[in-house]
Formats: C-alpha cells, sequence, structure tokens
C-alpha cells in the first residue's frame, strides 16, 4: 500500500508539474483556414501536458506493464489467457447492463443479461464464453457513452496518467461505471482484495492482448501519440454511433406496436 | 348476351391461360440476357466481386508452404494491381499535397508505395490460417464498403470494411475500416501532426518515410 500511495503521489506530482511546464497549445493564426481546422478537428488544447503525460505512460508501460504483460504470456498458455479474459468480462458485466438500459438499448440489454446468466453458471462463473458459442456475442457499453447518446458533450482530448487516451465525459464515465458495479458497494477485506485482484488482473489482461498492436504503433508511427488520439477519437465516434443505431432501432421497433 | 358472352370468353381464355406462359417464356429469357449486364452496372456487386476475388489471391499467398520471403515477393504485383496506392497516398499527405513541389510529389508517391508494401508483407507472417468472409457490400459517399469478417487462429473474428473506389473505370482497394478506426484517416492523421512538429516540412516527413522504407523488417 505504502508503495502504491507513493507511486500515485508521484504520478500526481509529475503531472502537476507537467502542466505547470508544458502548459496549453498554441492555437493557428486565424489566416491558415487549414489548420485552424485541423487544430479543432483535433479538439487537443491541452496537447503540449497531454504529451507529457504520454512519455511518463510510456516509460512505465516499457519499464513495467510490458515486461509483466509479456511475461504472462510466456507463462500462461493461450486457451488459459482466453479463459481469464472470458471471466474478467462477465465479472464486470453489470456496469454494462446498467448501461444498455440507461441507453435505451433493449436488445443489448437482454444480450448482456442473458450472458451473464448462461456463462456464470453453464459456463463455469464466466470462464467458458459459452453464450457466444450460442450466438449471443459480447459487447461494450459504458457510462460515456451513455452520456455522449444523451448530448453531453466529449470536452477536449485528455492523456491521463496510467489511464490514457480519454476526454473528460469519457473520465467521468469511467467513475460512473465504478459506480455501477455491485462489487463497490460490497465491504470487508475479502471484497477489497477481490476489487484490487480484478483491477490488476483486467490491466494485465488488456495489455497483454494489445502487446502487438501497440508495438506497431510505436515502431511504424511517425507520431504514435497523434496515432493513439486519433484512433481513440474514430473508435470512440463508431462505438457512440452503434449505441445510438441501437437505441433508434429499439425505439423503431416500440413504435411498430 | 349470355352466348355472346360465353363465346367470346371461350376466345379469351387460351389466350389469358397461354400469355402468364409468354410472359413467363419472355421474362426468362430477358433475365438469362440481362443478368451479366446487371451485375457489371452495379457498383455493389462489382466491389463485392471485386473484395472476394481480392481476398481469395491474398489467402492463396499467406496460406501456402512456400518462404516468407517467396510470399513477400508475389504480394507486391498484387498489392500494385489492386489497391489505389497513389491515391492513399495524396489522401494521407492532405492539404501537404498542394504545398509540395512536384518533385516532392513524385518522391512520396514512390516512398509511399515502398513503405506500403515493407508493411503488407511484414505482416503476412502473423496472418498464417487466416479466413475472410465476405459480407454485404453498400453505397457511399466516397465509395462501396464491403463488410467482411477476418477470423485468424487463436483470434476473436474482426469485422473489418474494405472501402472500394473506382479507378480509371476499374475497382481499386482505397482504405480498410476496423472497429471504426480507418488506416488511411490515421496515416493521414500521423503525418499531419509529424509536419506540424517539424514547420510543416515535407521535405522532413520524406525523410522520416526514407527511414521506414530501409529500416529492417515491417512489423
Amino acid at each position: 500500500m505504502g508503495f502504491a500511495r507513493n507511486f500515485v503521489s508521484a504520478v500526481t506530482t509529475a503531472v502537476c508539474l507537467a502542466s505547470l511546464l508544458a502548459g496549453c497549445a498554441t492555437a493557428p493564426p486565424a489566416d491558415d483556414p487549414d489548420a485552424v481546422a485541423e487544430y479543432k478537428e483535433n479538439n487537443d488544447p491541452l496537447e503540449p501536458t497531454n504529451r507529457v503525460i504520454y512519455d511518463i505512460n510510456d516509460s512505465i508501460d516499457s519499464a513495467v506493464f510490458v515486461p509483466i504483460a509479456k511475461g504472462y504470456r510466456f507463462a500462461v498458455p493461450e486457451p488459459v489467457r482466453h479463459g481469464v479474459h472470458n471471466l474478467l468480462t462477465n465479472i464486470s458485466s453489470v456496469p454494462v447492463l446498467a448501461n444498455d438500459l440507461l441507453q435505451g438499448n433493449l436488445d443489448g440489454a437482454g444480450d448482456t443479461f442473458a450472458r451473464l446468466a448462461i456463462n456464470t453458471t453453464i459456463g463455469l462463473g464466466g470462464i467458458i464464453d459459452v453464450a457466444n458459442d450460442w450466438g449471443i456475442r459480447q459487447h461494450d457499453a459504458d457510462f460515456g457513452m451513455t452520456m455522449a447518446l444523451w448530448g453531453v458533450d466529449p470536452g477536449p482530448f485528455l492523456f491521463l496518467p496510467l489511464l490514457g487516451p480519454s476526454n473528460p465525459r469519457d473520465l467521468g464515465g469511467y467513475v460512473g461505471d465504478i459506480a455501477f458495479d455491485p462489487v463497490t458497494y460490497m465491504t470487508g477485506p475479502n471484497w477489497r482484495l477481490f476489487s484490487y485482484s480484478r483491477f490488476g488482473a483486467k490491466a494485465i489482461d488488456a495489455r497483454e492482448r494489445h502487446l502487438d498492436d501497440l508495438e506497431e504503433i510505436k515502431k511504424n508511427a511517425l507520431d504514435p501519440y497523434a496515432t493513439l488520439r486519433s484512433l481513440y477519437n474514430q473508435n470512440r465516434a463508431q462505438q457512440i454511433e452503434q449505441a445510438r443505431q441501437a437505441r433508434e432501432a429499439a425505439s423503431g421497433a416500440k413504435d411498430d406496436q | 348476351m349470355a352466348g355472346h358472352f360465353s363465346h367470346s370468353l371461350s376466345r379469351i381464355t387460351p389466350m389469358l391461360t397461354r400469355r402468364p406462359l409468354f410472359f413467363a417464356a419472355a421474362l426468362l429469357s430477358l433475365g438469362v440476357l440481362c443478368q451479366p449486364a446487371l451485375a457489371q452496372q452495379g457498383p455493389e456487386v462489382t466491389a463485392r466481386a471485386f473484395v472476394q476475388e481480392t481476398a481469395r489471391q491474398l489467402l492463396s499467398v499467406i496460406n501456402t508452404n512456400s518462404s516468407l520471403p517467396e510470399k513477400q515477393k508475389l504480394i507486391r504485383p498484387m498489392i500494385d494491381a489492386r489497391v489505389d496506392v497513389d491515391g492513399i497516398a495524396r489522401f494521407c499527405l492532405g492539404r501537404f499535397w498542394r504545398t509540395a513541389s512536384p518533385d516532392q510529389q513524385g518522391d512520396f508517391l514512390k516512398l509511399f508505395h515502398a513503405v506500403l508494401v515493407k508493411s503488407v508483407s511484414g505482416k503476412i507472417g502473423d496472418y498464417n490460417g487466416v479466413t475472410i468472409d465476405v459480407g454485404k457490400a453498400q453505397m457511399r459517399d466516397e465509395g462501396v464498403i464491403v463488410t467482411t469478417t477476418i477470423t485468424r487462429p487463436n483470434n476473436a473474428p474482426a469485422q473489418v470494411d474494405w472501402l472500394v473506389v473506382t479507378q480509371a473505370g476499374q475497382p481499386r482497394l482505397a482504405d480498410m475500416i476496423a472497429a471504426g478506426t480507418s488506416l488511411r484517416l490515421t496515416t493521414r492523421k500521423d503525418y499531419e501532426s509529424y509536419l506540424n512538429r517539424n514547420s510543416n516540412d515535407v521535405s522532413a516527413l520524406l525523410a522520416a518515410l526514407h527511414k521506414q522504407a530501409d529500416s529492417d523488417g515491417g512489423a
């Protein structure tokens, strides 16, 4: 715990210093319309600060998370890792269900509920994704997407310590999803241990799954930071658009009745 | 009256019963004649067939026992014949295409081509045993989007959309989109940011691409 606290305060101090030193991006001159359009599209007025955090994250990532993820990949055979991933997905699916409902995506909510019920029982707690074999596919839904459907503005792009690419809306969504998770309200040392273990395991699982693509971005992109920013923005836009279509399909089906 | 009516009815009935037969025959022959022509005309159908054939050719190179260098040798002509490399390159350079000199434009196209071939051939090894299922095709402003499902062994199936454009009357691949992320748009943003941080100097980008093209191992 002492280490964790020191680590967190070190990161916090670093970020504060970085913001002071780096500050805000300078907007391009108004007589260069292309550059102005580009600046608006990137939506990254805090870019200098974000880049400092990106560099810090990247150093921590290379020194700590990549070796752990590689060790995990080396030591644990693929079928077991697959089972671990399924289990982690299953025991984190209550917030997905809550967001499906908040997004008015009734089909999605039905899928998430069915998956939780099937995989927890027949799938041995979620290790085996039986529901997927039955054609009920996993999908993502988080509170950042839900707020986007409610019309909440994303705010400027943020590169967050440890969490990576985000924005104020999605950071708020991250906190909101913690509130949707029943584990948050469980008391006692065992539940706390469960919560921390799950967090750690999810971090290692996610890092292992992205070892190859992140390595490729770092190797092939001329500006990995800008590439990650672009990938994040495009991927979020698509997730939100899909959620919007699911909601429209659900309300359309209701109107038809 | 009744007699007259039944008389004319008896004359009409054979015509009526025979008419559908005639129509059916006419439709059939028309259909047989028109079907290939219709297939040629629908851009969605053409694009889908193009993606299907591209996938088939790609898999015939990837999923064989020949050595990696041999496979890589076969990939280049396939890219030249099926990918709108120059169009993608110009898209990726974006607004800087206009500020680049004709020499720089020429150098850029050449380097972009080399980097693309290198990056594709660098990935061949990772895709052994891959399957590609071609789904539906949809017309968009920028071309036809053909949806495919790409399955690699030990990986969850991934939906990848192929953007097919028409270049000099021929279908050509212009982009691939996975999880909402477009390959050419991401590259354009990468170049754009690199140029911004290098005083918008196209020669700096050319130098960086030169390094990429010359480096060992694509990805």
